[in-house]
């Protein structure tokens, strides 16, 4: 519940074992559990956490219907919202009735689904090949928790600036990025990996320049000699960062997101208020046209 | 010079980045070895720094009672490696088998073996070594409970300078992406002794064998150029452009095309509608 302003988010930064559902629940209800009791509301877990990330073929053996009976198996998650009264987004691989496959985002909150985002830039390239699985979400939803607007983005997505554009410009306060992403890269005098780095460096833009909070949850652990950075953090509308987990071990976080402060960093600096979208628009039915 | 002005060196494992690299190959051993249900590995240690790193790493992530090392001497390796491979062991507290390989080795290419010949003999005998400590590591894989801890670097991985099936084979490697010159880096991190760093890089299959003179050129500069060509992806044009040398770039990427083979698993011929690592795609990993 919101008190004074503030609501309480939990990020989960959790080592899902791949392919293996029933166990990803059982540690999906703990944390959970955990996290109502240090009076988190709204608890966040990783990209495709309830599956494991390089599933390849078994993606096939993954997928959900949530819309249909085949939903029930996340009935112990919809339960515990319910009775906690909390909100949950975790991941999960998504089929349509068309036998499509989607890497999906849900929020169940206090035992009803209200939002499931579709993943829409689904990287294939080096190591990555999700568009051979998966296919591409149409859009960025926004929805409302306790009063205020959150957007999902996960991983790939926020690497692509449109994306957080159009999540703020629909009225996001809070933007959840929650990814699966392998460490990789060295670099001399740098005390992480250069992938974590590049993270940082992005996601506190995206919080001072669309003057929202960012909520990164990343996953730990490794699958097949790929290893998962972690370092799941919160960046305030000031582009700092609030709250840190470690970079390759599994925890969890309560942030504090304080929306007095969203409150003041939106009215000293308007950035939102002045974008001009009729510009954008007409430069990009310049773009498409060209 | 120019490669340096453009920043384009392989990065040094430093003191800053140590701690999470360290951790990084830590959890990978921990992890990686808890899913294939087991808790331990097994390794060869030659008295080279390679083994020495893994060995290091190995015992640092499962604990002493965790890793076994084989030292595995034929009667014409250096003295000083046995040397080397037991101060290992001893700063480590680990368990050692130590086993003499010289009879087996010889009696297969005695004249008694009829037909065996004598053509290569030198790399035959080097690559029979390899292979049959190879072959004791998975006995005593299946013996002890144990994973086999692959001990090939980066370099040596992309140069095809390994034994197929021989050195080149394990469960798992945490040192298959550290370059050579990283090894080195790393090993002074890990307080290696200093006995074992300094010494020049050798596979110790005959006696005087060095790597650098059996390749031609130094591992620091094959690894400048291999870093372009491999992990910034550039063309032999483009790195010989930021002044590599261009012999030694192409005699490079020659080396790693024509190793590729050795890197990857045997064909199979596609017969059915599903052929495994083709079509039939899972992690190791898969539950």
């Amino acid at each position: 519940m919101k008190k004074n302003n503030v609501i309480k988010i939990c990020l989960a930064q959790i080592n899902p074992e791949t392919g293996n559902l029933k166990k990803n629940i059982e540690t999906h209800l703990k944390i959970i559990s955990a996290a109502k009791n240090k009076k988190a509301s709204i608890i966040v877990f990783p990209e495709l956490s309830l599956t494991g990330y390089f599933l390849k073929d078994g993606v096939y053996d993954m997928g959900i219907n949530i819309y249909t009976d085949e939903s029930a198996v996340f009935r112990d998650i919809y339960k515990i919202t319910e009775d906690m009264g909390v909100s949950v987004i975790a991941g999960f691989v998504e089929k349509d009735v068309d036998f499509n496959f989607y890497n999906s985002s849900f929020c169940i909150s206090k035992g009803r689904l209200i939002d499931v985002h579709r993943k829409v830039y689904l990287p294939t390239y080096g190591m990555f090949e999700e568009l051979r699985y998966f296919k591409p979400g149409k859009g960025f939803g926004i929805f409302d928790l306790e009063g205020v607007k959150f957007s999902v983005l996960t991983c790939e997505d926020a690497w692509h600036l449109s994306s957080s554009y159009i999540a703020v410009n629909k009225g996001a306060h809070i933007i959840i990025v929650n990814s699966a992403s392998p460490a990789r890269g060295i670099t001399a005098g740098l005390n992480k990996f250069n992938s974590i780095n590049m993270w940082e460096e992005l996601l506190s833009v995206i919080a001072f320049y669309y003057r929202s909070y960012v909520i990164y949850v990343n996953r730990v652990g490794f699958e097949d000699g790929i290893g998962f950075s972690g370092g799941s953090s919160v960046f305030n509308p000031s582009g700092e960062i609030e709250n840190k987990l470690d970079y390759l071990d599994e925890g969890m976080t309560v942030a504090e997101i304080n929306l007095d402060l969203l409150n003041n960093e939106r009215f000293k600096t308007p950035l939102i208020r002045d974008e001009n979208l009729n510009l954008t628009l007409k430069e990009i039915e310049g773009i498409l046209k060209s | 010079m120019k490669i340096k002005k453009m920043k384009k060196e392989l990065p040094k494992i430093d003191c800053y980045n140590f701690p999470i690299v360290y951790k990084h190959l830590l959890n990978f051993i921990k992890i990686e070895v808890a899913k294939a249900g087991v808790n331990k590995v097994v390794l060869g240690l030659s008295g080279g720094i390679d083994s020495a790193v893994a060995c290091y790493l190995a015992a640092n992530a499962l604990g002493k009672d965790g890793v076994a090392a084989l030292i595995m001497p034929y009667e014409k390796s250096a003295a000083s490696s046995l040397e080397d491979a037991l101060k290992v062991v001893k700063a480590l507290g680990i368990n050692y088998y130590i086993i003499d390989i010289t009879k087996q080795i010889n009696e297969y290419f005695s004249n008694k073996n009829s037909g065996i010949g004598s053509d290569g003999i030198k790399v035959r005998k080097g690559n029979k070594m390899a292979r049959e400590r190879m072959s004791i590591l998975y006995d005593y894989s299946y013996k002890l409970n144990s994973l086999v801890l692959g001990t090939s670097n980066k370099s040596e991985l992309l140069l095809g300078y390994g034994t197929l099936y021989g050195d080149m084979a394990s469960a798992l490697n945490p040192i298959g992406d550290i370059y050579k010159t990283q090894i080195y880096q790393l090993a002074k991190l890990l307080r290696i002794p200093e006995s074992i760093i300094n010494k020049p890089p050798s596979a110790d299959l005959w006696a005087g064998q060095s790597d650098e003179k059996e390749l031609g050129f130094t591992y620091e500069a094959a690894d400048t150029i291999m870093y372009l060509l491999i992990d910034k992806m550039y063309k032999p044009d483009v790195a010989v452009s930021i002044g590599c040398d261009k012999n030694l770039v192409y005699k490079i990427y020659e080396k790693i095309k024509k190793s590729q083979y050795k890197r990857r698993m045997p064909l199979i011929a596609k017969i059915s509608e599903r052929t495994i690592n083709i079509d039939f795609r899972y992690l190791r990993d898969w539950v």
